[in-house]
């Protein structure tokens, strides 16, 4: 049996990485991690040892558990996914009690990404959160598939810029705000965020997408609309990644979108990221984020001048 | 500089706790059972060696702009051959009609929860159309169990595709179609027969929504316990990605990780 993974080594030892990276002044084993809500450790632990990525960024957690929206959540385009799945989580309190105990105890770098409905719903959990052992937090005004919170406030620089302020004066830890490709210019959240006192942004989240059955002339998906990820979006993602780095230079960016290989990340990289997040690979090859980073780990082998800005906190560009 | 050389095998992987992922198989065979429906026959320790009943595979396309995994419930397991049964009903599907002996595919699997075929009881295993499979698969796991016995109870549009393989494994096999009624009529047929049989009767079912809330309320009517098999359009199949639900008693369930088996209370259907 050859698995995808296995062609690029043991996925089942640990791994000496040669090529780690810093965001935010926080040292990361290597530039790869998992992208919010494509990340359950109950459901990846069985693949492979998440602790050996740069850093596992689990799904979005709100105030109180959320059911996400009912029905079809999810349907295919080319290259692609598309879901609605609305952000369904069992709330912080169990997050606190379960997914990061669990994953603190094997050594991993978390992420904690904060969902929230309105202000009062995200303050809330990064008050809980910043009593905890997570390493960084990740803001989520950039989900299309909740009718309030989500994308609603990281399309309006205004809202995103007082919710970002009153975040600040919550917790010193260290806060990625993860931003919308639904934007005409997404420099403009982009500033917002970092001049309200955001320590890193990550870009690109799902672009707006639907699929209609042609059968009976209807949306696949209950919701409507959902989220596009996968392949199809590296183009997308990676214009967004340069365009921010243009305008903000200095400011920690975690590239994502449609990486499946160490080669996607690399140009990530290039464009002036300092890591990656792997997203829509996991959902059609549960190893997908690990693999990414050991191809990437032997890329970096022929790039000393990159691997040694990355090394240092700096980037490409 | 790290050199790929380690490729541990099926039982190292196993022994080491972790799944493998996502692989490539050999087709051994392809066959057409009736319009539109194939029984696909792949090569694979693993699954073979683990598959229980309702358990599913997936099956990723091998069109590079196809991504996600078709999963299918596993039919049949010979020696170290998988058996799948799937409906043409769509591109990606129509690329697994065309496979042929030889080609490969890429699958990852078993995934789910499965049937409890365990009890000394009848198992009347009720199936409409595509359901059939997991079934055929619960058929032959309750031919190896010691004092259990099954009564399958198909249902199909028309042609009964599946009887020829469940008779390799059940006790006694009913099938119908449209042009005389549904799965409810022949249950109705033979309820005598089964409550009064020497074994208490428990139904495992799979097939359209509509068929196995009625197929629930029938058990709630009889008093006979019933477990259920849902499908619900997918993602990842592993539990990741939360885009399969189910609205239950106890809140909103991934279908391929938390199911695809559920019980009839669990889900409060037939109340």
């Amino acid at each position: 049996m050859t698995t995808d993974s296995m062609q690029h080594g043991n996925l089942y030892e640990r791994h000496e990485w040669k090529h780690s990276t810093k965001v935010a002044g926080v040292p990361w084993k290597n530039p790869v991690a998992t992208a919010s809500g494509t990340f359950q450790y109950a459901a990846v632990r069985w693949f492979y040892d998440v602790s050996q990525l740069g850093a596992v960024t689990t799904k979005g957690v709100s105030p109180v558990p959320w059911e996400g929206n009912p029905g079809i959540r999810t349907a295919e385009g080319p290259s692609s996914n598309i879901n609605a799945v609305g952000l369904q989580n069992p709330g912080v309190d169990h997050y606190l009690e379960d997914d990061l105990p669990k994953l603190k105890a094997i050594n991993a770098t978390v992420i904690a990404n904060v969902a929230g409905h309105c202000d009062d719903d995200y303050a809330e959990v990064v008050a809980k959160l910043d009593d905890s052992p997570a390493d960084m937090l990740e803001i989520n005004v950039s989900c299309p598939n909740v009718s309030a919170g989500g994308m609603s406030v990281g399309t309006d620089p205004v809202a995103l810029s007082r919710l970002i302020t009153r975040l600040r004066r919550i917790t010193d830890k260290k806060m990625i705000v993860k931003l919308t490709p639904n934007v005409t210019d997404i420099t403009v959240p982009a500033r917002a965020a970092v001049e309200s006192g955001a320590d890193a942004l990550s870009l690109i989240n799902t672009l707006l997408g639907m699929r209609i059955n042609i059968r009976t002339g209807e949306p696949v998906i209950t919701h409507v609309t959902g989220g596009v990820s996968g392949p199809a979006v590296l183009p997308v993602g990676l214009a967004a990644v340069w365009r921010v780095r243009t305008a903000l230079p200095g400011i920690p960016i975690i590239g994502i979108g449609g990486i499946d290989s160490g080669e996607k990340a690399l140009e990530y990289l290039y464009a002036g990221a300092n890591a990656v997040e792997v997203g829509a690979a996991a959902l059609f090859e549960p190893t997908a984020p690990l693999r990414v980073a050991r191809e990437l780990d032997d890329l970096l082998d022929t790039r000393p001048e990159l691997a040694d800005k990355l090394a240092g906190g700096e980037t490409w560009r | 500089m790290t050199t790929a050389t380690f490729t541990p095998t099926v039982a190292e992987a196993t022994q080491a706790g972790f799944f493998p992922s996502r692989h490539t198989v050999e087709i051994v065979d392809n066959r057409k059972l009736t319009d539109g429906v194939y029984r696909l026959t792949f090569r694979d320790e693993y699954i073979a060696g683990h598959a229980r009943p309702a358990q599913f595979v997936d099956v990723y396309s091998n069109d590079p702009t196809r991504l996600m995994p078709r999963p299918f419930g596993v039919a049949e397991v010979n020696g170290d051959e998988v058996s799948l049964m799937f409906a043409v009903v769509g591109k990606g599907t129509a690329e697994f009609a065309r496979l042929q002996a030889g080609d490969t595919v890429r699958v990852m699997g078993p995934l789910g929860n499965s049937f409890n075929t365990k009890e000394p009881a009848n198992y009347v295993l009720v199936a409409g159309g595509l359901g059939v499979p997991p079934l055929v698969r619960a058929a032959q796991a309750i031919a190896g169990t010691p004092g259990a016995t099954s009564t399958a109870v198909f249902g199909y549009r028309n042609v009964h595709f599946g009887d020829e393989y469940v008779g390799r494994y059940a006790d006694s096999v009913y099938s119908i179609d449209e042009s005389e009624g549904n799965v409810i009529t022949l249950l109705d047929r033979i309820s005598d027969e089964l409550m009064n049989g020497e074994l208490k009767p428990a139904i495992l079912s799979c097939g359209p929504l509509p068929m196995m809330k009625a197929v629930a309320a029938w058990a709630a009517k009889h008093g006979i316990e019933c477990q259920l098999s849902l499908e619900q359009r997918m993602g990842c199949g592993y539990g990741t990605c939360v885009l399969c639900t189910v609205d239950t008693l106890d809140g909103r369930l991934k279908v391929c990780s938390d199911g695809p088996v559920f019980t009839r209370e669990r889900l409060g259907w037939g109340e």
